[in-house]
């Protein structure tokens, strides 16, 4: 069935009209245009997908699209302001934790709501969390320390 | 991949969303977290005209404290279980065997009662709840009804649940304060797959004998099980030669099939050791 709904993404009002059978992914990408949301395993298992959704992760591959309404949606292109970079985007850069990049939107995104639900990790902490986003140019031992520089870039902000 | 069209159903109460069930019968499915189900539509393993959304009808994603024990509403996430004080608190093992399945986004989305009405063999949850002697509360167009968890598994995805009746909630009894329990998973892929097999058991004593002892497994037979017969146990202390006539009991009721995860040879093995690992910890843990 076709509806019209109201989702909030990246604090701006988008109305569409959506299958019910659409994925928040499909309307993500198909009808917003934003990129930085991508599909790669389809069942939840590599965070390629994570969206913000009330400023927790989820896997918007498996997500329908009208479950999303009266919610907040953040994807990576909310989290700047358009110039300069989140202290957790300027971490991935400084420690280069990443190389093709496909998985970096779905890491970043996890570990905003990780340290802003944890500020204070513990190694053990950060792995656990981090388990369910996975890097197939295996550059986790950079993420892992681009996640300690972005902790301390946020303590010292604020953010 | 997409789905194939249907259509989302919004009932705003449990009887409107039982009428729907009836009214459509196998055309439809409730749609809980919509973890699995969603992900097998898009497989295309599965495809219903109807889904009925629980996420509309108010009240059924709380967790409360009851006077004898703690009911968890059937849209609760795994992850709200994990994470809430009261389940860490009277049931340790129990957040523990939530906090272990996939990842935290899967946790996020997925709900307790979607687990439960899933009736797949090797989920964290059910070995978990059986030993603590949960029940689940349905209503159908017969009215509501309690069902033991214990009852509840009847085959390989198969429960006990009739047609149009909805999973409303668990109701998990406290624990006596001198009982211990324990949930160990074990994974032969990665930390993310569903496990090889998962155990389970809760155990009392008093002055170093065994009063009660509970076992239950997931992974290794067409549903998670409750072992039986255990009571020879009663007043007797944890020792080697207990232990084995334990396990011997566990072997008997238990019936693995190969898959990726193990060979039958290997989960009956792998669940020996694994009881064994259990009972010892529980053992310590009640001294």
């Amino acid at each position: 069935m076709k509806r019209e709904i109201t989702l909030t993404v990246n604090q701006r009002v988008e109305v569409l009209t959506v299958d019910d059978a659409d994925t928040l992914l499909d309307v993500l990408r198909d009808r917003l245009k934003l990129w930085s949301v991508r599909e790669s395993c389809g069942v939840g298992a590599c965070g390629s997908c994570t969206v913000l959704f009330d400023k927790r992760p989820v896997s918007s591959c498996f997500l329908l699209a009208v479950r999303a309404v009266d919610h907040a949606i953040t994807t990576l292109e909310g989290l700047g302001d358009g110039r300069s970079l989140h202290p957790i985007q300027e971490a991935f850069m400084e420690e280069r934790a990443l190389q093709c990049a496909y998985c970096t939107p779905g890491f970043v995104l996890s570990v905003k709501s990780f340290l802003e639900e944890n500020p204070n990790p513990s190694d053990e902490d950060i792995r656990e969390y981090l388990s369910g986003n996975l890097c197939r140019c295996a550059g986790y031992a950079d993420i892992l320390r681009a996640v300690r520089t972005a902790q301390r870039k946020m303590a010292h902000s604020g953010a | 991949m997409t789905i194939q069209s249907f259509d989302l159903l919004q009932p705003r109460s449990l009887t409107e969303a039982v009428d729907m069930l009836a009214e459509h019968g196998d055309d439809a499915r409730l749609l809980g977290g919509g973890t699995t189900l969603v992900i097998l539509m898009k497989q295309r393993a599965l495809h219903y005209r109807y889904l009925i959304d629980l996420q509309t009808i108010p009240g059924l994603n709380e967790i409360k404290r009851e006077a004898d024990g703690v009911r968890i509403g059937t849209l609760v996430t795994h992850r709200m279980v994990e994470s809430s004080a009261l389940i860490r608190e009277a049931f340790p093992a129990l957040a523990d065997a939530f906090s272990r399945i996939g990842n935290v986004r899967v946790r996020q989305t997925a709900s307790v009662g979607g687990n439960l009405a899933h009736g797949d063999y090797r989920l964290d949850p059910p070995p978990a709840l059986l030993v603590l002697g949960a029940e689940v509360n349905v209503v159908g167009p017969k009215g509501a009804r309690a069902i033991p968890l214990n009852s509840f598994f009847r085959g390989m995805y198969e429960t006990a649940l009739e047609p149009a009746e909805v999973l409303v909630d668990v109701k998990i009894p406290f624990m006596r304060p001198d009982s211990r329990s324990a949930y160990l998973r074990y994974s032969t892929l990665s930390a993310n797959d569903w496990p090889c097999l998962g155990v389970a058991a809760l155990l009392r004593k008093i002055n170093g004998r065994c009063q009660e002892l509970r076992i239950a497994l997931g992974g290794v037979a067409a549903t998670p099980i409750l072992i039986k017969g255990l009571h020879f146990v009663a007043d007797e202390t944890i020792d080697d030669e207990l232990i084995g006539r334990l396990l011997d009991k566990v072997d008997q009721q238990i019936s693995p099939s190969a898959d990726l995860r193990g060979s039958e040879w290997y989960k009956r093995r792998m669940a020996r050791l694994f009881v064994r690992k259990a009972v010892e910890q529980l053992d310590v843990a009640t001294r």
